[in-house]
């Protein structure tokens, strides 16, 4: 089958939205290779479909069976982005693939906040262990001098008249064990969630 | 978990056999791996996101790709086992042949105790 011009028009147009939503999260060197090989399928298969019958009816139905443009890069981002994370388990590919899944997917957004939280609060127990040497008298367990409550962990400047500061150093490697430990359950827990996804799309 | 989540989940699982077995012997492109996937099976339910599966298994080391032109009007991307791909491929063989070969034997029980 030979396009008309509104065919070609047609085809350009599904490569066109292929190609956007692939440049969302594909390097374009892989964007091109990918465009350019669901084009030669289109071509082929175009080639191969029976002239005599209705052009548009034809191309609507090779198209269909190529699936639309946002679920074949939708495709593309499941084996690119999350099996490379998931794959090597560094670092770099999973914070992609998160990012990925939290600002196309409520999901995706919940888990990235929960991720977000989780380092967070390990950034907070590793400046507790580092800051600890540096103000002594004002990094520690708080508590208040009248009912001897502990009730803050953590940095206060100035340190409120009421309240003193238990422990000593002791301090530091339990902030940096706790830092150590959020920051370990933060990354299982996103790969965790990142298996699930893909088994979820599956 | 659905009768037809099971089945996609199966149906996926299978894939990159599939598709190992298929340019197993020649080196085949895109549409003719799709084609041939077609004849024997009915594991291609969207055309579109085998060629994620093919790049997959490219970066993985499992499949070359070469882009030759000249052959059709257009170009044509054509993948082959590699050495790696080839080992993995035998590896999964075996492993189908005794997952079926475990499921039939369940599948005899269940039928006997009956």
């Amino acid at each position: 089958m030979i396009l008309s011009e509104t065919g070609v028009s047609r085809v350009n147009g599904y490569l066109f939205v292929l190609e956007r939503s692939l440049k969302t999260f594909l390097p374009p060197d892989v964007v091109r290779d990918a465009v350019r090989e669901i084009d030669s399928h289109l071509r082929e298969r175009i080639a191969a479909a029976d002239g005599t019958l209705d052009e548009r009816a034809s191309l609507e139905r090779i198209l269909a069976e190529l699936g639309p443009p946002l679920r074949v890069a939708q495709a593309y981002s499941v084996e690119r982005t999350i099996d490379e994370a998931i794959m090597t388990g560094h670092l770099v590919p999973m914070f992609r693939a998160m990012w990925r899944l939290a600002v196309t997917t409520m999901a995706g957004f919940a888990a990235a906040l929960g991720l977000f939280a989780g380092f967070v609060i390990s950034f907070a127990f590793v400046a507790i262990a580092v800051m600890k040497p540096l103000f002594p008298d004002n990094v520690g367990l708080w508590v208040y001098n009248a009912s001897g409550i502990p009730h803050d962990l953590g940095i206060r400047f100035p340190a409120p008249a009421d309240e003193h500061i238990v422990g000593g150093y002791w301090i530091i490697p339990i902030s940096l064990f706790a830092g150590l430990l959020v920051l370990v359950l933060n990354y299982r827990g996103a790969k965790r969630f990142l298996i699930w996804w893909r088994n979820r799309r599956l | 978990m659905s009768h037809e989540t099971w089945q996609e989940q199966l149906r996926r699982g299978t894939l990159d056999l599939a598709i190992l077995l298929t340019v197993s012997a020649v080196p085949r492109y895109g549409l003719a791996i799709i084609q041939h996937l077609e004849a024997f099976t009915d594991l291609v339910v969207t055309e579109g996101t085998i060629y994620p599966i093919l790049g997959r298994l490219t970066r993985e080391g499992l499949l070359e790709a070469k882009w030759v032109e000249g052959e059709a009007p257009h170009p044509r991307k054509y993948y082959k086992l590699t050495r790696a791909g080839a080992k993995r491929l035998n590896d999964m063989k075996t492993e189908w042949q005794a997952f079926v070969t475990k499921i039939d034997r369940l599948m005899d029980a269940a039928e006997n105790d009956a």
